[in-house]
């Protein structure tokens, strides 16, 4: 009620002055530095974002990193073969991660809330935080002081009882910049599918799958000088059915969750002195509950987020970064008995020179969490440019990251360990970039070679006692290639043409034998697939644009001795879109969006069945001024 | 550049074709059982909690061959549910009962073909022939046992309990059944279908069985580190305990007392296997059977026509699971593998 209250509050901050068009999106900021990074990086800029309604969705769509959907609701990430609490996800710098399982459900984050996404890979997640063992996620809002004002309104109607309304606004002057979303869902879900238990697969109806989530996003910034200080607050609440699998249907499930982030940020530079402080907290309610059963659980997290960043510029040449993370972690829950505490530490230093051809980055960071410290987790970046006058690039990239286990491995009654060690991932990286602007077309193609060696990992395993156990019995090799090719044509053209194609090929190898006579050792790991591929192609004429989306996800097992696998799934979207002028300042947008083009049956999880061919329909109205 | 597109776009439109959908077997031959015989076990192999691996396979005694999955071979690929729990022969039908999918399958005993498939269950656990008309069926949700007419495979009552309902015996006409989270044994008129009286026992009673003296044998397992584990034996005529065998630790959980064909020594899982006569008035010191690294005891059976003990090894939960035979005296005859969590053995009886 009371964020209810809040909301009210902010409202007629953008009624009064409300009018917008197309989805704002102000300049980022997102590589502060603006020299190329030296690790592997995947941008989903603002106008991707557009194409896709969740967070779920749309790394599903342009990178080559694997969601592992439930179809309606929850959907978690797999970065080169490891686990999805082996990912950080960070929301303008604060880490969103659960304490208690260290995941984040990809399928709550609707793009309306961010203007962009970076998926860093590898031992680059190191510079966001420890933990990420895979990768990083970070999702980024821009901050824009060129004076506007634009505002988009947005109805989108689907099939199966499906209704988005989403408001975003911005507007800046005298250095003031304020941006405002709201975000309103419904969505029965009630499609139809194969039900592959029964004899014939008869087509039925999918049941208990509504949602409805709500969502509340404002921004203030203001620049005086050199430094700026805004506050951001993020507000949602998703009230949804979790679909039980075909094969047990009595299964009612549903799950509420909320999500109060507010952070606060000063930035600014001194001389050669650049610095950051970022302050946030996160707050995370689920209160589940089956209702066959009448089990309920009730969580509740809490996380402090503080960060300082300063980053000195010695010279032209060498930057020094400084980076202090004080993060405080609280989790309250039916299954851990009482509430659980804890400080989340860590320092960072880095150097990064540039010589020539090279840049090197070299970074430590000092872990202190709970009791434990890990003074040495190291990375070491290196960019260097083959050909003077060619962007032609090898990277070059090493570092040790460690994953501290979660509240539920530490403490969760029955079978939590408080003597459980950190996860440790070993990793290295080798790649090609190759970047080409000719007046036709500019191209950016990326070849990487990854490898990641995980110690400790955490796994869960039966006890003669009756209930589960977390050991760091697990040990996992991960090596693969990752390639990727960007094409778009340069704007001045009357035909605008951009495509990218991600793909990736992972080996994820259960390296250690937990028992006699153990048949899952030098196994792939369940829901891994071998490939995955992405790759999207859009055209766009004067007002009219046209885009095809690819999915490629490749067999992947479902049992740990390899015996059960998942077929291959192939999936086309197509969207079509026009824009219309009404007069200098409104424009109107309407789009078509056919999802699962050639309507394959498919499940991404065992029978837990995803939708067949869909349509969506979208109208922005927008406000330029 | 752009051809690449344009072969992508092929590509994507060729795989139009693809027809599997779900779980699929890698290696697993496909073709059907036909015939079964006494001699036969059959392997109910639970499969994990909400993905709908459970399944069945079948042992042949004397040949030593072993046929998996044999429950969706007979029935064109189908999976046998979410949960497998326990399998029961009456005639020339099999009953398994699949928990989380709320259904009774029934099965033609000589090739596993489906007859009919019962559901309107909650929770079902066990079955438990009463006569040639009707069967008991407990339930883990329900709050109640539901009465099953065998001759039209419906639901023809329900008998109301207060929470879990386990494994069941019939003696006498009337019928014992574990009350798993309230500490004791139901005690049922099955001629009037009621709850007549009851018998306090420990936690988490999880085996009943009957000796060659007509006394009747329980297994509780303490739940979860609340109580210590015990072994119960009571008089069924005046519903006297006259046993009580304390186990030591509190954190064990045994499970599964089995009985042999002359019903005067019996096996039940404590991490490891231990046998005990009906006359001990202690817990053997040292294991029939000793477990190895990783090994999770989990399933239990004894077959009735030589007392050989098949032992079911659930592993990790997650791969495939082993069965062990072994000869009443305690020698290993043949290893071998079956689903994921093996969990019951129901022995052929024609």
């Amino acid at each position: 009620m009371k964020h209810f209250l809040f909301i009210l509050f902010f409202l007629p901050f953008f009624c009064f002055a409300q009018t917008d068009t197309t989805i704002t999106y102000t300049t980022f900021e997102l590589q502060e530095d603006k020299i190329l990074p030296s690790y592997k990086t995947t941008l989903i800029d603002s106008a991707r974002s557009k194409t896709a309604l969740t967070l779920a969705e749309l790394i599903q769509n342009n990178s080559a990193v694997f969601i592992k959907s439930y179809g309606t609701g929850l959907a978690s990430i797999s970065f080169r073969g490891t686990g999805a609490s082996h990912t950080q996800v960070l929301w303008n710098g604060i880490t969103l991660n659960s304490p208690m399982n260290g995941q984040v459900d990809f399928s709550l984050y609707p793009t309306v809330f961010f203007d962009n996404v970076s998926l860093n890979y590898g031992a680059s997640g190191l510079n966001a935080g420890n933990g990420a063992l895979g990768g990083s996620v970070i999702l980024n809002n821009g901050v824009n002081f060129t004076p506007h004002f634009k505002s988009t309104i947005q109805q989108a109607a689907g099939s199966f009882g499906h209704y988005t309304t989403s408001l975003s606004s911005s507007f800046s002057k005298n250095n003031w910049f304020s941006e405002t979303q709201l975000y309103y869902t419904n969505q029965q879900n009630n499609y139809p599918y194969k039900n592959n238990t029964e004899i014939g697969s008869p087509i039925e109806t999918l049941d208990n799958a509504k949602k409805i989530q709500y969502g509340f996003q404002q921004a203030i910034f203001k620049r005086i000088k050199n430094q700026t200080f805004g506050v951001r607050f993020l507000y949602y609440n998703s009230d949804r059915n979790l679909v039980a699998p075909i094969t047990s249907r009595t299964t009612k499930e549903k799950q509420q969750d909320e999500s109060v982030r507010c952070l606060f940020e000063w930035k600014g530079n001194y001389k050669k002195l650049h610095y950051k402080f970022l302050s946030g907290i996160v707050k995370d309610v689920i209160n589940y509950e089956e209702t066959t059963t009448n089990n309920k659980s009730n969580n509740e997290t809490y996380l402090f987020d503080n960060l300082i960043n300063i980053k000195l510029h010695l010279n032209k040449n060498i930057i020094i970064n400084n980076n202090f993370n004080i993060r405080y972690e609280v989790a309250n829950a039916n299954g851990l008995t009482n509430k659980k505490k804890r400080f989340n530490n860590s320092w960072l230093l880095g150097i990064s020179q540039k010589y020539n051809r090279i840049n090197i980055d070299v970074i430590n960071r000092f872990l202190m969490v709970g009791d434990e410290q890990q003074p040495v987790a190291p990375n070491v970046n290196m960019l260097f440019q083959l050909l003077k006058k060619k962007e032609l690039y090898i990277k070059v990239n090493t570092g040790i990251n460690y994953h501290y286990p979660t509240f539920n491995d530490l403490f969760w009654v029955q079978g939590g360990d408080a003597n459980l060690k950190p996860e440790e991932s070993k990793m290295a990286e080798m790649g090609l970039l190759y970047k080409q602007n000719t007046p036709f077309i500019n191209t950016k193609t990326e070849l990487t070679a990854f490898y990641n060696y995980v110690t400790n990992w955490i796994i869960w395993l039966p006890t003669e006692f009756g209930y589960w156990q977390p050991k760091n019995l697990q040990e996992v090799e991960n090596k693969g290639i990752e390639a990727s090719l960007e094409l778009s044509s340069p704007k001045a053209k009357a035909i605008k043409i951009s495509s990218s194609v991600h793909y990736t090929y992972t080996l994820s190898t259960n390296k250690k034998a937990k028992l006699n006579n153990d048949n899952s050792l030098e196994k792939q790991l369940i829901y891994v697939p071998y490939h995955k591929l992405s790759y999207y192609v859009a055209a766009e004429y004067k007002k009219t644009a046209i885009t095809y989306q690819f999915n490629y996800t490749g067999k992947r097992y479902v049992t740990s001795d390899n015996d059960w696998y998942m077929p291959a799934n192939y999936i086309s979207d197509l969207i079509l879109s026009r824009k219309m002028e009404l007069n200098d300042k409104f424009n109107l947008v309407g789009s078509f969006k056919v999802n699962n083009l050639f309507n394959q049956d498919y499940q991404s999880i065992a029978y837990r069945p995803m939708p067949g061919r869909n349509y969506l329909l979208n109208i922005a109205l927008g406000f330029k001024k | 550049m752009k051809y690449l597109v344009y072969i992508l776009t092929l590509l994507s439109l060729l795989s139009c074709t693809k027809t599997e959908l779900g779980p699929q077997c890698e290696d697993c031959p496909k073709e059907p059982i036909t015939t079964t015989n006494f001699t036969d076990v059959l392997i109910v192999n639970e499969g994990n909690y909400t993905n709908g691996n459970a399944s069945l396979s079948f042992y042949k005694s004397e040949t030593q061959e072993v046929y998996n999955n044999v429950y969706s071979n007979a029935n064109s690929g189908l999976p046998l549910g979410d949960v497998a729990q326990s399998a029961l022969q009456i005639g020339d039908k099999l009953y398994v009962v699949v928990n989380n999918s709320s259904k009774i399958a029934v099965l033609d005993a000589n090739n596993f073909e489906t007859i009919q498939t019962i559901s309107g269950f909650n929770s079902p656990r066990y079955i438990l022939p009463i006569n040639n008309q009707k069967a008991y069926v407990s339930d883990l949700y329900a709050n109640a046992i539901s009465i099953l007419d065998l001759n039209t495979s419906t639901i023809s009552g329900t008998i109301p309990t207060n929470g879990w309902t386990e494994k069941m015996l019939l003696h006498n006409d009337t019928a014992y059944v574990c009350n798993y989270n309230n500490s004791k044994i139901l005690i049922i008129n099955t001629a009037t279908n009621t709850i007549v009286g009851d018998i306090a026992t420990g936690k988490g009673v999880n085996s009943i069985t009957l000796d060659k003296n007509n006394k009747i044998w329980v297994l509780c397992n303490g739940g979860i580190n609340e109580e210590i584990p015990s072994i119960v034996q009571f008089n069924p005529t005046n519903r006297v305990i006259e046993k009580t065998i304390l186990f030591t630790d509190i954190t064990h959980s045994p499970s599964n007392l089995t009985f042999n064909d002359v019903k005067d020594e019996f096996v039940f899982i404590n991490q490891d296997v231990f046998k005990m006569s009906i006359n001990d008035n202690s817990l053997p010191s040292t294991p029939f059977i000793t477990r190895t690294t990783g090994s999770l005891f989990y399933g239990l059976g004894i077959s009735p026509i030589n007392n050989e003990i098949y032992i079911a090894d659930a592993k990790d939960y997650v791969q495939k699971g082993d069965v062990y035979r072994y000869s009443y005296s305690g020698s290993l005859i043949h290893q071998f593998e079956a689903g994921i969590i093996p969990s019951d053995f129901l022995f052929f009886n024609q």
